[in-house]
């Protein structure tokens, strides 16, 4: 049993942190973040769905061709949502981005139906079962993606000079301007990558989560509180934060009841609000005197 | 002055109103159902089911020739949009029975109404046990689908006297629909002596059910009886693979739609549920009509491409109960139609059975446990299940 709800955890929670990278990605640039980034990943799911089951394509074209409409549609998230509400320093794209979820959901549900439908993948067909506990070999990969991704999110932040404009630009943006970063194309970037980091998402987890109109919500939801346990502006934390999330749920589901889960889950949300409201490996925000 | 122009537009309205109702005028029968959203197939089937009965009942007229006419509007799965389009459905359009859909708390919602309005209801879907066991008298609502009461009366009999368990495991939907079942099925158990050894929930989009299988596992259940619809019960079959967990499984009919068998693949094999009525295997004279009506109209090329098939059975079963109550009563108005369908004298040959004395006072459900059909997932398609 323990290994089995370990396994289960583990699978749980890469699948949280992965959609919780995209949060961190437009964050650590702009200050803000796309609320709807669950939809984002449905979007993925749904329009990979559409390449590779509805038109036949090979599994590479239609993983291609899904990333590139969706960093499309991140540029253009970040057009309409973000930048009319970034350049005043508004709050309100939180509004405009769940207003873009939501019409993406309804969308969704008139173009490609409100039924769930599986997406065939040969990774799922048939459970692995290793000493009284099973898994899909699906669910192995979206642990390694994960960590790749989050390997090539930090160096991207860190190693690169592109990516130090782009963290330039959320620590001082009138600063950054001066300095010649081009404001608007960097969140635009953050925008584009982040959604190309759903769409990877949404095609890796459409096999194990079925593509249903509805699935962002749920998952988009608890990637937030991921999010937030790990530090909005630390990749590595909200990985860490991801797989216990996960394993939490887990074992709460395994061992007290699965009533409690959402309620444990959530409350320690609140605890880390509380107790380092920058996450568990965020990094303390400089206090302006 | 007031009061003289309120008299003169009742008066108008007194004189109009006869002249509405004459001879040749369509008879409107409403429907209230979730027509979008996720349970959209749902009312599709059902409109289906109706509009097949229709155009047969149209081709001989009723009431010396009047036809029907079938107004749908969408209640969305609403309570409150249900209780809108109740009225909008008799004040407005002059509905003179209203077809209802899949959600008990819609249903639930709009038993008031009708009683208010004096409009007979006509469930064909929601399960609900209180939607007919309402407690008015008269009572204004009846039902040709299934009753939750009788359900879980019959998953225990088929699990404890056919396949001999004495363990049972429930897996329920974390909703009012699997709170009702749990009691139903417990007070079924009961008599038998026997307690079920765990009782889990789910909640919707759930992407994993292994910690709850696990716990049934653990405490030792020798079968699962799960309620719950088809892509949570999707993952319930995933899971219950992943554990390497061989369990006889009886589901409630959640499993029956929402491509559930394109969801699991093989490893839906085994699950046994019910049907009010299944359209594989030998059908019967309007059985096979139905399938044929199905090809020609809607381009239904068999059985497993029919999307909800209760739906359609339900409601075209439903409608010609509703059209016999119709010429008995020789009237469409709501009591007299009421009455009419509590005491059916003709004997009709349905799809799903021959029905004799359908309703009474006591009895607002056409269809028992004695009804149901036992199918089970055999590489995607349903197939029956002969019952010892």
């Amino acid at each position: 049993m323990v290994v089995q709800l370990l396994v289960t955890g583990i699978a749980l929670g890469s699948m949280y942190g992965l959609v919780a990278l995209g949060y961190h990605i437009t964050w650590v640039t702009s200050r803000t973040m796309n609320f709807s980034q669950g939809h984002a990943v449905m979007a993925g799911a749904v329009v990979a769905f559409a390449f590779y089951v509805g038109l036949g394509w090979p599994l590479w074209a239609a993983v291609l061709a899904t990333l590139v409409i969706l960093a499309v549609l991140g540029i253009g998230l970040e057009r309409v949502a973000v930048r009319p509400f970034f350049r005043v320093a508004s709050p309100a794209w939180l509004l405009s981005t769940i207003a873009c979820g939501i019409i993406a959901e309804n969308v969704a549900m008139l173009t490609f139906g409100k039924d769930a439908r599986a997406f065939p993948s040969a990774l799922t067909q048939k459970p692995i079962l290793v000493g009284g506990a099973g898994f899909y070999a699906q669910e192995l990969l979206i642990p390694v993606v994960g960590l790749l991704l989050m390997g090539a999110v930090q160096f991207f932040y860190h190693r690169t000079a592109y990516g130090k404009q782009l963290k330039a630009v959320a620590y001082n943006p009138e600063a950054a301007g001066l300095m010649g970063i081009h404001i608007p194309r960097a969140v635009m970037c953050a925008y584009g990558l982040s959604a190309l980091l759903a769409g990877i998402a949404g095609v890796l987890l459409a096999p194990v989560l079925n593509v249903a109109a509805t699935m962002g919500t749920i998952i988009g939801l608890k990637a937030f509180a991921v999010a937030i346990i790990g530090g909005l502006n630390s990749a590595p934390g909200i990985m860490v934060a991801g797989l216990g999330y996960g394993l939490v749920e887990s074992f709460v589901a395994g061992y007290l009841s699965t009533g409690a889960r959402e309620i444990i889950g959530f409350a320690l949300v609140i605890l880390v609000l509380v107790v380092r409201p920058w996450g568990l490996l965020g990094s303390r925000p400089a206090r302006r005197v | 002055m007031r009061r003289i122009t309120l008299l003169l537009l009742v008066l108008t309205i007194g004189c109009v109103l006869p002249v509405a109702s004459r001879a040749g005028e369509p008879i409107k029968i409403g429907l209230t159902a979730a027509v979008s959203g996720g349970s959209a197939a749902s009312g599709e089937a059902i409109k289906k089911g109706l509009q097949i009965a229709m155009d047969e009942i149209n081709a001989k007229g009723l009431l010396g020739g009047r036809k029907l006419e079938l107004v749908i509007r969408d209640d969305e799965g609403n309570p409150a949009k249900g209780v809108t389009i109740a009225r909008e459905l008799v004040e407005r359009e002059k509905a003179v029975a209203i077809f209802g859909g899949l959600h008990t708390t819609v249903a639930l919602a709009q038993v008031p109404v009708w009683h208010e309005l004096r409009t007979p209801y006509m469930g064909v879907w929601a399960a609900g046990t209180e939607i007919t066991r309402n407690g008015k008298s008269p009572n204004f609502v009846f039902r040709v689908s299934a009753n939750d009461d009788y359900v879980d009366k019959f998953l225990v009999r088929y699990a404890t006297d056919t396949l001999k368990k004495s363990k049972p495991g429930l897996l329920l939907e974390n909703t009012a629909w699997g709170q009702s079942n749990e009691a139903g099925l417990n007070k079924y158990l009961g008599p038998k002596n026997i307690k079920p050894v765990g009782t889990e929930k789910f909640n919707w989009n759930d992407p994993d059910m292994s910690p709850q299988l696990l716990r049934l596992k653990n405490a030792g259940a020798d079968h699962v009886i799960l309620v719950g619809n088809a892509p949570e019960a999707a993952q319930v079959v995933k899971s219950r693979a992943k554990i390497g967990w061989e369990i006889p499984m009886v589901s409630h009919w959640g499993v029956s739609g929402g491509r559930f068998a394109e969801l699991t693949g093989d490893l839906s094999d085994g699950v046994v549920f019910f049907q009010t009525y299944s359209f594989f295997g030998k059908q019967n004279e309007r059985g096979q009509y139905v399938l044929k009506a199905l090809k020609d109209k809607y381009g239904v090329k068999g059985p497993e491409e029919i999307i909800a098939p209760v739906g359609v059975a339900n409601a075209y079963d439903g409608l010609h109960l509703v059209a016999v109550a119709i010429e008995q009563a020789g009237a469409t108005d709501g009591v007299k139609l009421r009455d009419a369908l509590e005491n059916l004298k003709a004997e009709h040959k349905g799809l799903i059975k021959t029905y004799k004395r359908p309703f009474t006072p006591d009895q607002h459900d056409a269809l028992t446990d004695e009804d149901y059909v036992l199918v089970v997932w055999k590489g995607g398609q349903i197939v029956p299940v002969a019952m010892k």
